[in-house]
């Protein structure tokens, strides 16, 4: 559950139940598992996304064969990141998630899929997953692919995309992980062109300690034919998406829990560095809107009266690169809590 | 303090050969009367990994398990044993696991507490091999 006021400079402050989360596990035997994830965001629902969403964001069988090799189908989460698959609120620093997981990585990013998963040698997992493509039509300037998901419903399969992270978790405390993602996007538009997009991601987590968390990512997309694509989405709506041939972000995070162990809960203090560009490189023809190359600091502190639940607070200083717009900072008070 | 233990009979798994006793503990350095040696195995658990997740030990040795969570419950259990503990959440203590195996053989433990969206990826596996590791 996620809970959150947000207030940016200049407008009124929202309070929004961001997320309400719920899981479902059953063993048909120990080999056969269903696991089910529905999660309705921003409470209320309503035509066309107004409101909030109700979203199956999981919904699969896995077919436990071996240590190194199992089976899964179903709904998926896409496996790249930190936070795509791990994005319980109080194992995160900061009431919203890292902006690089939201206009770059776009979390909560799940598609119908099927694949393979498993662990090698001493901690060394992987998982490789084919699923339904992104939808290029809906790609934009500020958000880069997000607007492409398919989510599952009715999900365009003509050309699917691969998937696929390896990640080490042999190290106590240390966590280290790389991602992909390729697939073609173009099927919305006839006649019919290809548009590749690739997907490339590392990231890392560790904790030395009982009171340190550091964190990195770096994501990178390549959309092949945005021009080609822009050209064709402005003949049919008027508006030029102004897309993108390459996005990047990356973003670096520290947090310390200055209060550790004691009865009365845990209180902990971070920072984040995040920098993120929506229009990195343009095709050509196109100029890129300065006010989506973006960078961001977060600071703030959360307390965990219980490890399941979490009062986190935060301030975000944002700035953009453009001489005309203005990027708005935010405060943010959230609550979460998971059982 | 103890607060559960639990012996299991002698045969429990004929065909593994597996005697198993479990135990949690809510301090550390708490333990059964031994009657020989006992191995030790820090392990760390996290959403959604166990730290190590493979475990090597000669048949006829006895190990505890000693495992610690860093962040919510997790479950512990042994599929094909009837050990199935909960791990308690962070700063809550450590649970105890007495394993022992007579024979060689894989022996698959997994999270048996829904702990979050990657609940399905903690496994893992105590490897029982003939003599040395």
């Amino acid at each position: 559950m996620d809970f959150h006021f947000n207030k940016e400079d200049l407008q009124d402050g929202r309070l929004d139940f961001h997320r309400f989360v719920l899981l479902f596990t059953h063993s048909f035997s120990d080999r056969l598992r269903f696991i089910g994830e529905l999660e309705l965001e921003h409470a209320f629902v309503e035509g066309f996304e107004k409101a909030g969403e109700l979203e199956l964001e999981q919904a699969y069988l896995d077919v436990l064969v071996a240590r190194s090799v199992n089976v899964r189908a179903g709904m998926l989460l896409v496996p790249v990141g930190i936070i795509n698959e791990r994005h319980e609120p109080p194992v995160y620093y900061g009431v919203e998630r890292p902006f690089v997981d939201t206009v770059i990585v776009p979390s909560t990013w799940f598609e119908a899929g099927a694949g393979v998963h498993g662990e090698v040698g001493r901690g060394v997992r992987y998982r490789a997953y084919v699923m339904s493509p992104l939808d290029a039509a809906r790609f934009g300037a500020e958000e880069g692919v997000r607007g492409g998901r398919q989510k599952g419903a009715n999900a365009n399969v003509g050309r699917p995309a691969a998937t696929g992270r390896v990640e080490w978790v042999g190290h106590p405390g240390l966590a280290l992980g790389g991602s992909f993602w390729t697939g073609r996007s173009g099927f919305e538009f006839r006649p019919r062109f290809e548009v590749p997009v690739t997907l490339f991601e590392v990231d890392a987590r560790y904790a030395p300690t009982d009171r340190i968390e550091t964190r990195a990512q770096f994501a990178q997309i390549s959309i092949d034919r945005a021009g080609e694509l822009n050209d064709t989405l402005t003949r049919q709506t008027g508006v030029n998406p102004n897309i993108a041939r390459s996005l990047r972000g990356f973003y670096l995070e520290a947090g310390y829990r200055v209060v550790s162990g004691a009865q009365a809960g845990e209180v902990g203090v971070f920072g984040r560095y995040e920098n993120f560009d929506t229009q990195r490189r343009m095709p050509d023809g196109y100029l890129p809107l300065k006010q989506f190359d973006r960078d961001s600091w977060t600071v703030g502190a959360a307390y965990w009266p219980d490890p399941d639940v979490a009062v986190k607070i935060d301030y975000t200083f944002l700035r953009n690169q453009s001489e005309v717009v203005k990027a708005a900072n935010m405060f943010n008070i959230g609550l979460g809590w998971w059982f | 303090m103890v607060v559960l233990m639990r012996q299991l009979r002698l045969g429990y798994l004929p065909s593994l050969g597996a005697i198993v006793t479990a135990l949690v503990a809510q301090s550390p350095g708490l333990g059964l009367a031994q009657t020989g040696p006992v191995e030790t195995v820090e392990i760390r658990v996290e959403r959604f990994s166990f730290t190590p997740s493979q475990i090597r030990i000669a048949a006829g040795t006895t190990v505890d398990l000693r495992i610690r969570s860093e962040d919510t419950n997790h479950g512990f259990r042994v599929i094909g044993s009837d050990i199935d503990i909960v791990v308690p959440k962070r700063g809550r203590g450590t649970a105890t696991v007495r394993f022992r195996a007579e024979r060689p053989g894989e022996y698959v433990f997994e999270c048996s507490k829904l702990c979050g969206a990657g609940h399905s990826f903690m496994r893992g596996t105590i490897v029982v091999t003939e003599g040395g590791r």
